[in-house]
């Protein structure tokens, strides 16, 4: 008698993301599955860091790999099979942002500049990470999707733009705007420059303006 | 305008025109010009390198493992996507009971089955965004259509798993003939399947004629049989050459 385990790694054996992506269009059953194992820890860590809320990131999640599952048979190799589903997991993410847009942004803590939660190097790694996964958490949406997809997940500026449907000059300036908030926030600025240095929100924004879209 | 007479070339900056710096907002000739000043400047010099602690920060944060709770709700929600039952289509089981019943089996029935069989296969294939089944509709030409008279799938073990997505288009019982032989076949391998196959067809497994079905076998499940049409029936165990469940 055969044995599941000479029949299962048909698909789990597939080279490439766009195999599975070939695959299931051909209607093999469970290789959309193994291409969402595979993905799904690094899409729900984008879809958590993106929403912030374990419930959102979710249902976004959902929605994002039910609909990948019906486009799967429009999926063009000249894209990475993991862009193809970035992005239409951003978009998921971003279509909640866009509903929720009445809630208040939750604010950065009123810790002084420069003053960390904690003596950096009396944390552990553990404790390091979370502190900034919360400093993340607490930026203003339009700056975090950028920083979670450039400085956490890797993406280009250009990728990151048109996975966000935004200019690369209005990328790379929410990504220094949200730098700047979490370099004061984690401690890695030092009290005197920060005082002297980190303007108010708003200030530069004429100059910021002018910038962005460039 | 180059927004150079707007950026100051000499100290204090603010943190953010640094970050801007630091991000490569600013443009070109203004960047050129102002990165040297402010590497030259230890205050500033603090900020670039906070910034640089701050991207290290950012690129070392772990992966987040998805929560088994939410793995489990999309594999459902994937296989609920799949499932025929569920997918926009018909009843496929009913639309084949009421052609058979039209048109009545024998040589024509593998044609309608062919046809219902492709019924099925919208319902498993991605995208399937199609219309409803009409029963009125002529049956399609697919593959499973022909598929009487195409050779079978050559296949070796190692292979079977591949050859799910053929076998689920086809409706073809080949040497079984007719639903009732695999129903012998499979109550002689102790296998019980509510209503028909998902999809079958005959197969030369390692040069031996045989035939896989692919059957029901609960949510986001199916039941893998390759059966040797020579040996199988009722009380004839060994005529099961294969029989696996495959979870999505």
């Amino acid at each position: 008698m055969i044995t599941l385990a000479k029949v299962r790694p048909v698909t789990a054996a597939a080279s490439s993301d766009a195999d599975l992506i070939s695959a299931h269009a051909a209607g093999d059953p469970y290789a959309f599955s193994e291409l969402v194992k595979r993905h799904r820890d690094r899409m729900w860590a984008v879809a958590l860091r993106t929403l912030r809320d374990p419930e959102e990131a979710a249902d976004a999640l959902q929605e994002a790999f039910i609909s990948a599952f019906r486009a799967a048979s429009s999926f063009r190799a000249e894209s990475q099979v993991t862009t193809w589903l970035h992005r239409i997991v951003v978009n998921a993410c971003l279509d909640r942002m866009r509903r929720r847009q009445t809630r208040p942004t939750v604010p950065l803590p009123e810790a002084g500049p420069g003053e960390p939660v904690a003596p950096r190097d009396a944390m552990s790694d553990r404790e390091t990470s979370l502190m900034v996964q919360q400093a993340l958490m607490e930026l203003p949406e339009e700056q975090r999707a950028p920083i979670v997809l450039v400085d956490v997940e890797g993406y280009s500026v250009a990728e990151t733009a048109k996975l966000l449907g935004i200019a690369e000059g209005t990328v790379k300036s929410r990504c220094a705007r949200g730098r700047a908030k979490l370099a004061k926030v984690l401690g890695h600025l030092r009290n005197r420059i920060a005082d002297a240095n980190v303007p108010a929100d708003g200030v530069n924004v004429q100059e910021q303006r002018q910038w962005e879209g460039r | 305008m180059t927004g150079m007479e707007r950026v100051p070339m000499g100290p204090p900056w603010s943190v953010d025109l640094i970050a801007d710096l630091h991000a490569g907002v600013l443009p070109p000739e203004v960047a050129a010009q102002l990165r040297p000043r402010v590497e030259a400047d230890p205050d500033a010099r603090e900020v670039l390198q906070a910034l640089d602690a701050t991207l290290v920060d950012l690129r070392s944060l772990p992966s987040v493992p998805m929560p088994d709770h939410v793995a489990a709700r999309i594999d459902a929600a994937l296989a609920a996507e799949a499932r025929p039952g569920i997918a926009p289509v018909v009843s496929l089981n009913d639309a084949r009971k009421r052609r058979n019943r039209r048109l009545g089996m024998g040589g024509a029935g593998v044609l309608v089955a062919a046809a219902a069989a492709f019924g099925i296969v919208l319902a498993v294939s991605p995208g399937a965004q199609q219309p409803p089944a009409n029963e009125a509709a002529p049956a399609p030409t697919t593959s499973s259509t022909s598929a009487n008279a195409a050779p079978p799938l050559a296949l070796s073990e190692a292979e079977l798993g591949s050859a799910v997505g053929e076998v689920l288009k086809a409706q073809n019982y080949g040497p079984l003939e007719t639903p009732d032989r695999l129903s012998g076949c499979l109550k002689g391998g102790g296998i019980t399947s509510s209503g028909n196959p998902l999809g079958i067809s005959p197969i030369n497994l390692d040069g031996k004629n045989a035939v896989m079905a692919i059957l029901p076998a609960g949510l986001g499940q199916f039941r893998l049989v390759v059966l040797d049409p020579a040996t199988c029936g009722p009380d004839k165990p060994e005529g099961v050459l294969a029989d696996t469940t495959i979870k999505r």
